[in-house]
């Protein structure tokens, strides 16, 4: 298995360039002068010629790509635009409050929507099931801004049950304002995950095996959780791992109405505010982190499951 | 194991809803910031929410009084007004003493030095020098004498000493002669210069702070102001605390007719400030913001277009929210809204009499309504209201509404019923609602037979157009820098005409005669004169049909005292009190 693992990172090599020569041709070749964006809007000649030699924007193009490459490897992406902040040091103080809302929310989906769809699978046909698949069409169709506004308007507003938005950075005051936006976020990939989930699960159940087991006197509850759980999990662990680095870069939209101080944030005012090196850091980011999660999940998915081989 | 996790997940989610923290301390201002910040820099300073945060920390010399109206600057670390030199060329102005900046640790010791004359021309200096990109330049530009001579250095580079040196040669017009006075010359006569120092840009920084944070001074801000920076989560919060070794100050005696009715004057002559903390909050969404202000957690803010009739009906709160302990506060913006006629165009600027007809076919009152929500007053002129020389009774002969007279006039400007006129050009930036309002000037016009184009782009577009003479009529509002009639008419000077304020390109010698001589004398009666001649010429040429003067609407809580809004008053929050019992006892019904 290891040979599988190095063997894939070695793959994960041509990629890495690919992904980082789109990444520095957009936003150093197609995405206009950076120096004339950096200046302001006073700037003179003579002070943009200042500013593409501070860039390092004067060098060959060979030379800023190899020094993108290096701000990759060393984690230093240099300073933000705006905020002259280090971009390393906002990534990190951003990964925290992101991760607080998304990881909760994403465990406690899977610990819902994965038992339910189970026993929808199980019960499949029945009227609780039909029911069910209705409730969450309906629940794809609705936009997910609606979800937010109905969230800190009921929830928030009207029956108090928490604040409206806003951020606590302690551990003990985060909770209270992470719970509306986690709950609002499990509510979002509820409809979904239990459509997909449920059609994997309603598969496996017409699979041979399950016919054997079956004659073979097991018991229905034993069949689900033994046998169809487990190989349902393939399709699934594939789905949910890739999931994770959005995780990391968090919720755009959960973070810009509740005012959390995370990653999604980071990126929704970069993009506003034209700061092209912290967006080109999170890009880069993001793609790679896609890449490794889905080494991950390529991995897991042969644990779980023997037949299919590394190779 | 999935049981286990799922055990620990739901005790740490019922025992989050269940936690309630201890409550903050109550004698907190909470302002909810419609736009993320960028800096928190004076000379970065341009945008609103800066603006809202910048002048409680670092303040100026001088500041408006701030309840009389029109607005009137005093001394605020200067020790009084300047004096003038009799050519209005030198201004002579001594600082207080014992003005100290807020600890911190840029200091030796950790504690705030003396604020001295010097401090301020290095402030200033570093507002006028292009490596730090700021957008305060103009304030200075052409203003005063050497200082263009300095930015010229500057901005040519060299070698970091090099440039260090020029950083630091002297500017013939910024003068310390001892510690505590400031000797500024001009390169012109230029009688606002009060108000420029009374802006957030001209603040005073100490050099240590900007020297120890470099680029990051924007994150780390130190000043004189009655609150010092305690925390800035970024994308969430700034938290200031009261600074205890600001040099003081009372809350005015004396204000506007009305104030002492409306309990503006019960605190008189006590301390400042009178909160111990203000907290900005980065809402940018208007639900979060406005349900946070109707929940209690933020003391007051505007209220968004959506929820603008749930709100006041008549100019007047709703019942429900007078219930509530809620109060509405109003006060006019210093603007003028206006549709611009390009006067460099062959066919708009040559013709008065159609300018007279498209003028006169404009149904203003029906616009204040459907587009303003009824909050705005009609505009006669460019002059602003609340600034010295704004004449309410004015009547703008053309801006009578009446389509029979628009028909004659559209007539005698040759072309009867519309006919032969081809469709005229109206250019807009690319808002849903301005798109409605372009759309409503296309029905005005309509009526009197003269077509109208819509030429809708993003707003860098729509400058550009404008930039480049090729709007041939827009819609545009401008709003005054500071307090001073000359700043609006300079929307109608031929030598600012585009890329600068004069969008119309307006070009008439009379009005520029007069808008040259008012630039020479000090404000008073002599120059309001001259305003009200520009206004007249301004009237006869027709170059703009103005529109509307917004008003704005400020909701705020029962337990918020002396709250009085303006546009340039940017200090304001040392003024206001929280009245804790009442707080405690409203917010239970909220």
């Amino acid at each position: 298995m290891w040979r599988y693992v190095a063997r894939r990172m070695l793959y994960m090599i041509p990629i890495l360039f690919g992904i980082t020569l789109v990444t520095f041709l957009l936003f150093n070749v197609a995405g206009g002068d950076p120096a004339a964006q950096a200046a302001g809007r006073y700037a003179t000649p003579e002070r943009l010629a200042q500013i593409r030699e501070q860039m390092g924007l004067d060098k060959p193009l060979l030379e800023q790509y190899l020094h993108m490459v290096k701000q990759l490897a060393t984690f230093d992406f240099g300073r933000s635009w705006s905020s002259r902040q280090e971009i390393s040091g906002l990534i990190w103080a951003g990964i925290g409050p992101s991760l607080s809302v998304t990881f909760p929310a994403f465990v406690l989906s899977l610990l819902i929507t994965i038992p339910f769809s189970l026993l929808l699978a199980a019960k499949r046909n029945t009227a609780i099931d039909k029911g069910t698949m209705v409730t969450c069409l309906g629940l794809i169709s609705i936009s997910s801004v609606v979800y937010v506004l109905a969230g800190q308007y009921f929830l928030a507003y009207k029956l108090g049950w928490f604040p409206v938005s806003g951020w606590d950075p302690s551990w003990d005051g985060r909770w209270q304002y992470a719970t509306l936006p986690i709950l609002i976020m499990v509510s979002l990939s509820l409809g979904a995950d239990i459509l997909f989930f449920r059609t994997v699960f309603v598969e496996e159940m017409f699979q041979d095996y399950v016919r054997t087991a079956r004659s073979k006197g097991l018991s229905n509850a034993k069949i689900l959780l033994k046998h169809v759980l487990k190989n349902g999990m393939v399709p699934i662990i594939t789905a949910v791992v890739l999931q994770i680095p959005f995780l990391i870069t968090g919720s755009l939209l959960i973070e810009s109405f509740f005012g959390i101080p995370g990653l999604g944030g980071l990126i929704y005012q970069a993009i506003q505010e034209a700061d092209f090196p912290v967006i080109k850091a999170m890009v880069l980011i993001g793609a790679i982190s896609y890449m490794v999660f889905q080494l991950i999940s390529d991995v897991l998915y042969a644990l779980v499951d023997p037949k299919i081989r590394l190779s | 194991m999935f049981k286990n996790i799922f055990v620990i997940l739901a005790t740490s989610l019922a025992l989050a809803a269940c936690t309630k923290k201890a409550p903050e301390n109550d004698n907190t201002i909470n302002y909810g910031l419609r736009t993320n910040l960028k800096a928190l820099d004076p000379e970065q300073g341009s945008e609103t929410s800066a603006n809202e945060i910048i002048p409680n920390i670092f303040e100026t010399l001088f500041e408006y009084h701030y309840l009389k109206r029109p607005v009137v600057l005093q001394p605020l670390l200067a020790e009084a007004m300047p004096t003038v030199s009799k050519d209005g060329r030198t201004y002579t102005i001594k600082i207080k003493k014992g003005i100290r900046f807020q600890d911190s640790e840029v200091f030796p010791d950790g504690k705030g030095r003396e604020v001295k004359a010097q401090d301020f021309i290095y402030s200033w200096k570093r507002i006028a020098d292009p490596r730090n990109k700021g957008e305060g330049w103009w304030i200075f530009d052409g203003k005063i004498e050497g200082i263009n001579d300095w930015n010229a250095k500057l901005a040519k580079g060299g070698k970091p000493e090099e440039v260090n040196e020029a950083f630091n040669a002297p500017i013939s017009g910024l003068q310390a002669p001892d510690d505590y006075t400031i000797v500024i010359k001009l390169a012109k006569p230029f009688y606002q210069l009060n108000n420029v120092l009374a802006m957030p840009f001209a603040s005073v920084v100490p050099k240590e702070a900007v020297d120890k944070y470099g680029e990051e001074f924007m994150n780390h801000p130190v000043g004189t102001g009655p609150y010092k920076f305690e925390s800035w989560i970024r994308g969430n919060k700034v938290t200031l605390v009261r600074n205890p070794n600001w040099h003081g100050g009372t809350y005015p005696n004396e204000g506007a007719p009305g104030d002492q009715e409306a309990g503006l004057l019960a605190d008189a002559g006590k301390p400042l400030p009178f909160a111990d903390k203000l907290v900005f909050h980065e809402i940018p969404e208007a639900q979060p913001r406005w349900l946070n202000l109707m929940k209690g957690a933020l003391d007051f803010g505007g209220i968004p277009k959506d929820n603008f009739d749930n709100t006041i009906t008549d100019g007047k709160l709703k019942p429900e929210m007078v219930s509530k302990g809620m109060k509405l506060w109003t006060f006019p913006s210093l603007e003028v809204v206006y549709i611009g006629f390009n006067m460099a165009d062959p066919l708009l600027g040559k013709n008065l009499e159609l300018r007279r007809a498209l003028s006169l076919a404009y149904d203003g009152q029906t616009a204040r309504k459907k587009f303003y929500n009824d909050r705005a007053t009609i505009a006669m002129s460019p002059l602003s209201p609340d600034i010295d020389g704004y004449d309410a009774k004015f009547v703008n002969p053309w801006k009578e509404f009446n389509v029979e007279k628009a028909k004659e006039h559209l007539k005698k400007a040759g072309y009867p019923e519309g006919k032969g006129l081809p469709a005229i050009e109206y250019n807009i930036s690319g808002s849903s609602t301005d798109r409605q309002m372009g759309e409503y000037v296309q029905q005005q016009f309509q009526k009197i037979g003269v077509q109208v184009n819509i030429i809708s782009s993003s707003w860098p577009q729509f400058i550009e157009r404008l930039n480049q003479k090729k709007a041939q009529m827009f819609g545009i509002a401008w709003v005054a820098d500071y307090p001073d009639q000359g700043n609006m008419l300079q929307t109608l000077y031929s030598k600012s005409a585009a890329p600068g304020p004069n969008n119309s390109n307006y070009n008439s010698k009379e009005f520029d005669a007069l808008f040259e001589q008012s630039e020479k004398i000090p404000p008073g009666p002599a120059r309001i004169a001259l305003f009200h001649k520009m206004r007249d010429q301004f009237v006869k040429d027709v170059p703009w049909i103005p529109t509307v003067h917004r008003l704005n609407d400020i909701i705020y809580q029962g337990w918020i005292n002396n709250l009085k809004r303006h546009d340039i008053i940017r200090n304001s929050y040392k003024y206001i009190r929280v009245d804790q019992a009442k707080k405690a006892e409203l917010k239970a019904k909220l």
